[in-house]
């Protein structure tokens, strides 16, 4: 919230500019960052599940390179194992007979580099969107088109949510973190604002059902990929997630491994 | 071993004046201006023959007690004619004294009465004083003469940067300077996020800052202490002073009541609304004013009392989504009371307040948060002889805080309404600071302050396994909340933790000359209260929290030794310090944290050390046409959080990392030149090393977004600042001094349109999905015009 308040102001005070600038900046040694994600869309199977793998690389190359010939496996709470296979050397391995369960606890192993990382987490469920609101005069500024998709948390427990909204317009995504400290019980909305999206336009609005963990890591990756380094943004620092490197704990991997009911809607703008 | 050897100090000082004290007369009373009869601060009363004298306080008043005799008496004050008298002294006698403002003749070419005189013998140090004269002349942004950026030109001072709030001293943060508006404190000091400060230079009397060697009558913030006096009010006439800027405009009056015996003041400050509505398509407001009050009467010879007040409020709204208004008020009742010639007093009950509220329509809820404190003060200045003066005194403050209460904005919100629990705190102090003239050469002042902090029972407070907030992860790697194992439940009057701290001061001063001095001072002083902030430099929401079971105060340990010359009978002076301090208990927060709307703030807070230490050269010209200072200062400041255990890291590895306020370099020079009566010209020139900053060490991709990875804190820096300002005031009728005045002041500031970088982020660009490192520069080159009036 602090964040957005003095983005704000800092843009609309007088005289200020931005620009881009030539910086050396420093390079390190590449880590596994692990994009495990499991998602679970109301109303499919969801048998069928990916995880990405990659690298990271120095601040200014063109694009990251994939983590390749990994073993990577989840096992669930019934000792299911499914293996995840890497489709040729793309670093996304693939699993079609994924065993969804809400509330089950889920492990992931991967051996890469000969190094193992582990993690585990639970898949949570989600509240349904209900409906979706929109303002074509919106945003702080009443000009930006505004979505609400609304939703009911549920009373009797602590809930956090993760959004993406996705626009079908060369736009970057929308990520947002949500918890129900002061809303809990309540008809709410996920808020989603973006001054390029026009009628008929379609956004891909998903809400992810996620633990506490999660919601802290996500929480301060957004914070430091938004404007870190500005007077008012927090220290930034090495964001770790809940994957741990058993064989080598200084060389820990980045990334997360969490799993997610979803509730999805695409909504088009409407005039 | 320090403070047993202070208390014998004490006490032979005490025995060693009282038996000397026997056929002394006592010469005592107040130093005012001539035409407005407002007190002077700081005014020397020099016997030359006894080579001894006396200072005016901050009420005017003076007192000293010499053998009876006959003796040249010497008056004089920074841009004041010097009075000179022959006085015969046989009884004890109260003598007030008018002085009358040097004109500034320019057919001669050295005005000796306009001299700031650097003071050689007194023990105090690491203290600068600028009247609101000098911070008048200063060139700044919009042309806004302002308080907090005058002071960020003396050595040892930095500001946070363009466009943040608050300012540095010596490598402290900004929440460790206490700032004082006649005795009552005030927690935030900028408007408009830092581009003003909340002091009307109009209503300013006299300030001084201490940044070393502090008082013990001071205490409750480590770092420095900014004390501000506003005037009076004219006692003699009604007068009006005002200005007409391009983003502000202001207006004073003063006026005598019941034909002298008492004045008043009354000065307002605002700026035109919608400030950026010019640039943006938008309805909205940007704006703030303020307004400076008091009221003084002379009751009788030995009792005056003081009414004052000061209310200031920004606000910031855009349609109807947004709204934040925040701002302090302060009430303050003062009564003076002579208890003899020799003995005065000062009773203070101030009340203050710091509001912050914000109001987001779009996502329907409403915040506010605050500190509100009531004080009580009762200070007391012994002027014993000539060679030994006490001050003591004691302070109660009774703190309030709220960290936040939300309320949904509209009935169909899904906002809960939440109070976040409120705390609250007793501070209170007794101190007592001698000055003692050791010999003829050495001059000493200690003192010593108790000082006490109770946190006071509140609704609910959780309580953790081993005590233990916060917990570090050793698996993740990471410190995370502990979760409470239970919460204690408190009345009011319960104290749930109490601190108790000694706070020795020491300050000497030895004459090599009559113009050249050594200084050498410590001070230990304890802060009680933190401002909770994560981010680079402070911002108006951040949020004042109480010591208590699971924060610690931070203590303050300083050293300072310094070398003070006047050259050229006072035209030049140089003032070199060096200083070393450390802080415990300087509080760091876990990556992450979020720190507003947090109920258990210790879950997120670990204790950690501060240090900082470095050289500072103020070089000055105080006489003539061509006038101003150099002030550079090579300084180093940095901070670590070490683990709690060997199984812990710590923040950063427990290394220490730079401080966001850690400023290799500063150098600033100022200077005004006087061409005609009728054109003066000033310049400023600032050169900084820049910020310490983070900068990502490898970018890797989660969720379809480039993430920057951050590697250890603050290990590169910000380009260089540097900026260079100018400015010219033109009298039409300088020799006019009745009826209308007026001036013209002209400025350019950043006057070589130096984009400074406030900041340096990295991003991924919108359109073409690409890392970037962004520049933020608040002010290129910003002209501006500004009238000043009087009548």
């Amino acid at each position: 919230m602090k964040k957005h308040i003095f983005l704000l102001i800092l843009t609309l005070a007088l005289y200020s500019c931005e620009d881009v600038i030539e910086v050396d900046v420093p390079t390190t040694e590449p880590r596994l960052v692990i994009e495990a994600s499991i998602n679970w869309v109301k109303g499919t199977p969801g048998t069928n599940q990916i995880i990405k793998l990659t690298t990271t690389a120095p601040y200014f190359n063109d694009g990251v390179p994939p983590a390749n010939n990994a073993q990577v496996s989840i096992t669930d709470q019934h000792n299911n194992v499914f293996h995840f296979i890497e489709d040729s050397d793309t670093g996304i391995y693939y699993n079609s007979n994924f065993i969804t369960e809400l509330n089950g606890v889920y492990n992931l192993t991967i051996t890469y580099n000969n190094e193992t990382y582990t993690a585990t987490e639970t898949l949570l469920p989600v509240s349904e969107i209900e409906f979706v609101e929109q303002n074509l005069e919106g945003g702080i500024s009443g000009e930006d088109t505004e979505i609400k998709p609304y939703f009911t948390d549920p009373v009797d427990e602590e809930n956090y949510y993760f959004f993406e909204y996705i626009p079908n317009i060369p736009v970057l995504a929308t990520l947002d973190t949500f918890k129900d400290e002061f809303v809990n019980g309540n008809l709410i909305f996920g808020y989603y604002v973006e001054e390029e999206l026009k009628p008929g336009d379609e956004v891909l609005i998903r809400s992810n059902g996620v633990s506490k963990q999660f919601y802290e890591f996500m929480y301060i990756l957004l914070q430091q990929t938004g404007a870190a380094g500005g007077p008012f943004e927090t220290q930034p620092a090495t964001v770790k997630g809940n994957c741990i490197n058993i064989t080598n704990p200084n060389n820990y991997p980045l990334g997360y491994f969490r799993l997610s009911e979803v509730s999805e809607v695409n909504y088009i703008v409407q005039e | 071993m320090k403070i047993r050897f202070l208390c014998l100090l004490l006490i032979t000082g005490l025995s060693y004046s009282e038996i000397f004290a026997q056929d002394k007369v006592t010469l005592s009373g107040i130093v005012s201006d001539i035409s407005s009869n407002e007190t002077l601060i700081g005014v020397n009363i020099l016997f030359p023959e006894l080579n001894t004298g006396a200072t005016t306080n901050e009420y005017g008043f003076y007192s000293i007690t010499i053998p009876k005799g006959t003796y040249n008496i010497v008056v004089s004050y920074l841009g004041y004619t010097d009075i000179s008298e022959t006085i015969i002294l046989e009884t004890n006698l109260s003598k007030n004294f008018s002085l009358t403002e040097a004109l500034e003749n320019l057919n001669e070419i050295i005005i000796t009465q306009n001299v700031e005189k650097l003071n050689i013998k007194k023990p105090q140090m690491s203290v600068n004083s600028l009247s609101s004269n000098t911070i008048k002349k200063i060139p700044v942004v919009f042309g806004e003469a302002d308080v907090i950026k005058a002071i960020t030109l003396l050595p040892g001072v930095t500001s946070a940067g363009e466009g943040s709030s608050g300012f540095n001293v010596r490598g402290g943060a900004s929440d460790q300077n206490l700032i004082l508006l006649d005795e009552a404190t005030i927690y935030n000091s900028s408007h408009l996020f830092g581009f003003f400060s909340v002091f009307n230079p109009d209503a300013i009397k006299d300030l001084k800052l201490f940044k070393g060697g502090i008082p013990a009558r001071y205490g409750g913030r480590v770092s420095s202490v900014l004390d501000i006096y506003q005037k009076e009010g004219n006692s003699n006439k009604f007068k009006v002073n005002g200005g007409i800027g391009l983003i502000s405009s202001r207006l004073l009056a003063e006026g005598p009541i019941n034909k002298g015996q008492g004045s008043f003041l009354l000065g307002g400050r605002a700026t035109y609304a919608h400030l950026f509505l010019p640039i943006f398509d938008l309805e909205n407001k940007a704006y703030f004013y303020d307004l400076n009050t008091k009221i003084s009467y002379k009751l009788n010879k030995n009792n005056n009392v003081y009414l004052s007040g000061y209310f200031g409020r920004d606000v910031l709204s855009f349609n109807d989504s947004f709204k934040n208004t925040y701002g302090n008020s302060v009430l303050n009742f003062r009564w003076n009371h002579l208890f003899s010639d020799k003995l005065f007093s000062n009773l203070s009950l101030i009340y203050s307040d710091y509001y912050y509220g914000l109001d987001l329509g779009f996502i329907e809820f409403k915040w506010n948060s605050g500190i509100r404190n009531v004080n009580i003060k009762y200070d007391f200045k012994h002027y014993l002889s000539n060679k030994i003066n006490f001050q003591y005194g004691l302070n109660s403050i009774y703190h309030k805080f709220n960290p936040g209460e939300i309320e949904p904005s509209n009935p169909e919100s899904g906002i809960n309404a939440q109070k976040l629990i409120d705390k609250y705190a007793f501070e209170n102090a007794i101190y007592i600071d001698v000055e003692h003239k050791l010999t003829d050469k050495i001059m000493a002042s200690y003192g010593l302050r108790y000082s006490t902090f109770l946190r006071l029972g509140q609704d609910e407070l959780n309580t953790y396994e081993n005590n233990q907030a916060v917990i570090y992860n050793q698996d993740l790697q990471i410190y995370q909340k502990a979760i409470p194992i239970g919460t204690d439940k408190f009345k009011r009057s319960d104290v749930i933790k109490s601190f108790g701290n000694l706070e020795p001061r020491l300050a000497l001063a030895f004459e090599l000359n009559p113009s050249a001095s050594i200084k050498a001072s410590y001070n230990r002083m304890n802060q009680y209260l933190h401002l909770l902030s994560n981010t680079s430099s402070p911002t108006p929401l951040d949020i004042w929290t109480p010591s208590g079971k699971y924060i610690k105060p931070q203590q303050l340990d300083q050293v300072a030794l310094g070398y003070f010359k006047n050259f050229k009978e006072n035209t030049y002076s140089l003032e070199v310090e060096t200083f070393y301090k450390k802080v415990k208990n300087r509080i760091d927060y876990i990556d992450g944290a979020d720190l507003i709307a947090n109920n258990a703030i210790e879950q997120v807070i670990l204790n950690g050390e501060a240090k900082a230490y470095g050289l500072e050269l103020l070089f000055r010209k105080n006489l003539g046409r061509f006038k101003g200072w150099l002030a550079y200062t090579l300084a180093n400041s940095e901070q670590r959080t070490p683990g709690r255990s060997s199984f812990e890291p710590g923040i950063n590895n427990g290394d220490w990392y730079k401080t966001p306020y850690d400023k290799t370099h500063d150098i600033s020079i100022t200077a005004s030149y006087d061409l005609t009566k009728k054109w003066s010209f000033n310049v400023n020139f600032l050169f900084q090393t820049g910020q310490p900053i983070t900068y990502p060490d490898a970018q890797y991709v989660y969720n379809g977004i480039n993430i920057p990875n951050y590697g250890l804190r603050n290990e590169y820096r910000l380009p260089a600042y540097n900026r260079l300002d100018i400015s010219a005031t033109y009298t039409p009728k300088p020799d006019k001094n009745k009826g209308w005045q007026s001036e013209w002041v002209f400025g350019i500031y950043n006057a070589y349109n130096r984009k400074n970088a406030a900041s340096i982020s990295f991003k991924q660009n919108e359109e073409t999905r690409v890392n970037e490192a962004l520049r933020l520069s608040i002010f290129g080159i910003v002209p501006s015009i500004s009238y000043n009036f009087k009548f």
